[in-house]
């Protein structure tokens, strides 16, 4: 019983990871296109979120630099924690990370 | 009793293979849009002197340079998953960029109406339980990322 719940588990830790990183790169597309971290670029990622069934609130965003000029590189990443349950075995948290990087497309 | 224990060793193995190839399958989304998006970065770049004098839309001359740095970047972020360095990776990748349309790529056969940078290239990823269980320890995913500007 408690490997099938492993199996569970772990595979939509997973399954979380790869919407998270999906997010992520749209993301980090929209923010070279932007510019920067502009609200819009925080909109459009709860959003991205929300779709993938991720609750926003809890999700760190990290956008490096703040505000980038042409051809200019700029990393989005997000970081979140989700809960595995393995009943009889143990209770953690798994960290998932998620980084890209795209390039500045506005000519200031 | 004695069932479970024989089986127990049995369906470890197995959860292990699960949770290797679920890790495989991301390492593998991971280096796909490490590839989409060096390429999209690349074509984004275009010739301003060439748009300026006659509207059209062609690749900027070091294309190929910055398709091959970005996906270098990107794939740096997953070092991790990596059996070997991004740089190298990244280096050994093939590179193409098409400047004007039509073209047709020697490698894929593709034709492509307007101009295109394409990445092809195959990224080593650790999958240690395979290793493990007598299968490879370094499994290559074949990447192949096409970007055209509309």
């Amino acid at each position: 019983m408690p490997l099938l719940f492993s199996v569970l588990e772990f595979g939509s830790a997973l399954e979380r990871w790869l919407a998270q990183d999906a997010a992520t790169v749209q993301a980090a597309r929209y923010a070279g296109e932007l510019g920067g971290d502009t609200p819009e670029l925080r909109r459009f990622l709860d959003d991205e979120l929300r779709a993938a069934r991720i609750d926003p609130d809890r999700v760190s965003v990290d956008v490096a630099p703040s505000r980038v000029g042409w051809r200019e590189p700029i990393r989005v990443s997000l970081s979140s924690s989700y809960p595995v349950s393995i009943p009889f075995l143990f209770s953690t948290t798994v960290p998932l990370r998620s980084s890209a990087i795209s390039r500045g497309e506005v000519n200031r | 009793m004695v069932l479970t224990l024989v089986l127990a060793p049995l369906l470890l193995v197995v959860l292990a293979g699960v949770l290797q190839l679920g890790a495989l399958r991301v390492a593998a989304a991971r280096v796909r849009a490490a590839a989409d998006l060096a390429t999209l970065v690349a074509v984004n770049d275009q010739d301003e002197a060439e748009l300026a004098r006659s509207g059209t839309l062609r690749l900027s001359p070091d294309a190929v340079d910055v398709a091959r740095e970005y996906f270098a970047r990107e794939l740096d972020l997953s070092s991790a998953l990596l059996d070997g360095t991004a740089d190298e990776i990244a280096g050994a990748a093939d590179v193409a960029a098409y400047a004007s349309a039509p073209a047709y790529d020697m490698r894929t056969g593709a034709r492509y109406d307007r101009p295109t940078v394409r990445i092809a290239a195959d990224v080593p990823v650790r999958t240690p339980v395979f290793g493990a269980l007598v299968l490879r320890a370094v499994t290559a995913i074949h990447v192949l990322s096409v970007s055209s500007p509309r």
